[in-house]
């Protein structure tokens, strides 16, 4: 099995962002506003503050780390300043 | 007349073949209690007939079922004490794999051990880990307990089963597929987050209830106002989905499995459990009526999968739009369990995570949603009055 890439990322590529706490370098992607992918790396996961400190949420599945509020703050800067591009068509 | 050149290149579907190779990890083979009656069970899983048997001891085990003597099929056996004897001449094999005793012989000869796979009981549910490489489970690599599934204050597992003729690369997909929820299984999404990390996939998804798919809540009933499901894949093939429904005056916990295994490449047994919380809103056997009503509307979702599965391609480059959730991706963190350890890549582990915007969709359905009430009214209206 091959897997492909993926055609919106070919079309719009992702952008690296730092995030204003601790460092760490993710490569993001925005399609809208309310859109978001993140890659994180194993440095970056490494690096992360919040995430050492984060509460598993009750239930089985709860370890898993639902999103770093920093990093988050940080993407949010990084499209509203223009460095990752959001396509403007109303959303 | 001229034909008008069309200088937009047609897309083609492109496909390989399913692989031959099955997925490393645990899969669950079903509840306990159904292999639990001292008989060998007969199971067709990754490419191979094997046997299930619980033993005096009550561990369960699982064996290659074709016996190395003579190719006697063991799950057509009897189980004698800890072991399952061949039912063409008695040779009795153990759960670790090795014969333990040729009855009509004086010794066991050498080499005589079979396939024998490490197996985990669990939360009332039988695993299996699956290595092409023959390696035991990592001590990381585990299955979360499910706290419900051995409580009091939460019913008894109600458990499906059933064969589907596709590759269950299908079934993987659909974790980060939130349009097939509106247009397959009458849910409205209106959050839907995937993270994908390790050994693990989660999708996060808030739904509202669909007053044009569901019946109105009868007089006196709660009305159903919408759910969160936080639905994670622990490995290749079992998925545990920690559903809340949220009811106008209370909320209802429960808990679905969704977990295959494969038979060959182009099969797999798909199986769904259910337990719901015990509440005060629930009394008597109102949370088990609960639990097999949820059961049954579950089938009914994948009934409606299979539907489509039965009739649809095998796609490695589907088209996706931006609404669409990391299908790619996801299928990036699927290959892991294909490949050898050695082989697994940095970007099949490492965290991804794909918020989705919902706004247009959102927009989408709610007209959708209107419509068909309006057209359910109009139809009433037509509909002759009774005499």
């Amino acid at each position: 099995m091959t897997v492909r890439a993926d055609n919106r990322f070919l079309d719009t590529p992702m952008r690296a962002v730092e995030c204003r706490r601790c460092s760490a370098r993710v490569e993001v992607r925005k399609s809208s506003w309310h859109q978001t992918s993140v890659q994180w790396d194993a440095a970056a996961t490494a690096a992360c503050h919040e995430r050492p400190h984060a509460q598993p949420l009750p239930g089985p599945n709860g370890k898993f780390f639902e999103s770093c509020s920093a990093l988050q703050a940080s993407i949010q800067e990084a499209a509203l300043g223009g460095a990752v591009p959001v396509p403007d068509d109303g959303y | 007349m001229t034909a008008v050149q069309d200088t937009d290149e047609i897309r083609r579907i492109e496909a390989e073949a399913a692989p031959t190779r099955f997925a490393r990890g645990w899969h669950c083979l079903g509840l306990i209690r159904d292999f639990a009656d001292g008989k060998p069970h007969s199971i067709l899983a990754f490419g191979q007939k094997l046997v299930v048997f619980r033993g005096e001891d009550g561990s369960i085990n699982v064996l290659d079922a074709y016996c190395r003597h003579m190719g006697g099929d063991l799950s057509q056996g009897t189980v004698k004490g800890n072991e399952v004897a061949c039912p063409f001449h008695d040779w009795r094999w153990g759960g670790d794999g090795k014969c333990k005793q040729i009855p009509y012989s004086r010794r066991v000869p050498l080499r005589a051990r079979t396939a024998a796979w490490p197996t985990l009981q669990q939360d009332g549910m039988l695993f299996v880990w699956n290595d092409p490489e023959g390696n035991p489970p990592p001590a990381d690599v585990t299955i979360p307990r499910i706290e419900g599934a051995t409580s009091d204050e939460w019913t008894e597992w109600r458990w499906y089963s059933t064969v589907v003729n596709t590759n269950c690369r299908e079934v993987i997909d659909n974790n980060v597929d939130m349009a097939h929820f509106f247009y397959v299984h009458g849910s409205f999404p209106t959050y839907f987050k995937n993270i994908l990390e390790g050994h693990t996939a989660t999708q996060v998804m808030k739904g509202l209830s669909r007053e044009d798919v569901r019946p109105p809540a009868k007089e006196g009933q709660p009305k159903l106002l919408g759910n969160t499901s936080v639905a994670t894949y622990h490995g290749p093939s079992f998925m545990i989905d920690d559903l809340t429904y949220h009811y106008e005056n209370m909320d209802l916990q429960s808990v679905l499995i969704n977990c295959h295994y494969p038979i060959d490449a182009n099969s797999f047994v798909l199986q769904y459990g259910v337990i719901v919380k015990r509440s005060e809103h629930l009394p008597g056997d109102a949370a088990e009526q609960l639990a097999i009503g949820m059961g049954d509307y579950i089938r009914m979702g994948f009934e409606q999968d299979v539907q489509i599965w039965r009739n649809k391609t095998r796609i490695d480059n589907p088209l996706l739009c931006e609404e669409d959730g990391p299908v790619y991706q996801l299928r990036r963190w699927y290959e892991q369990f294909y490949v050898d350890v050695a082989d697994v890549q940095p970007e099949m582990v490492e965290r991804f995570e794909y918020e989705l915007d919902t706004t247009r969709p959102i927009e989408s359905w709610r007209k959708e949603v209107e419509a068909n009430l309006a057209r359910r009214a109009a139809a009433a209206a037509d509909q002759p009055q009774p005499a």
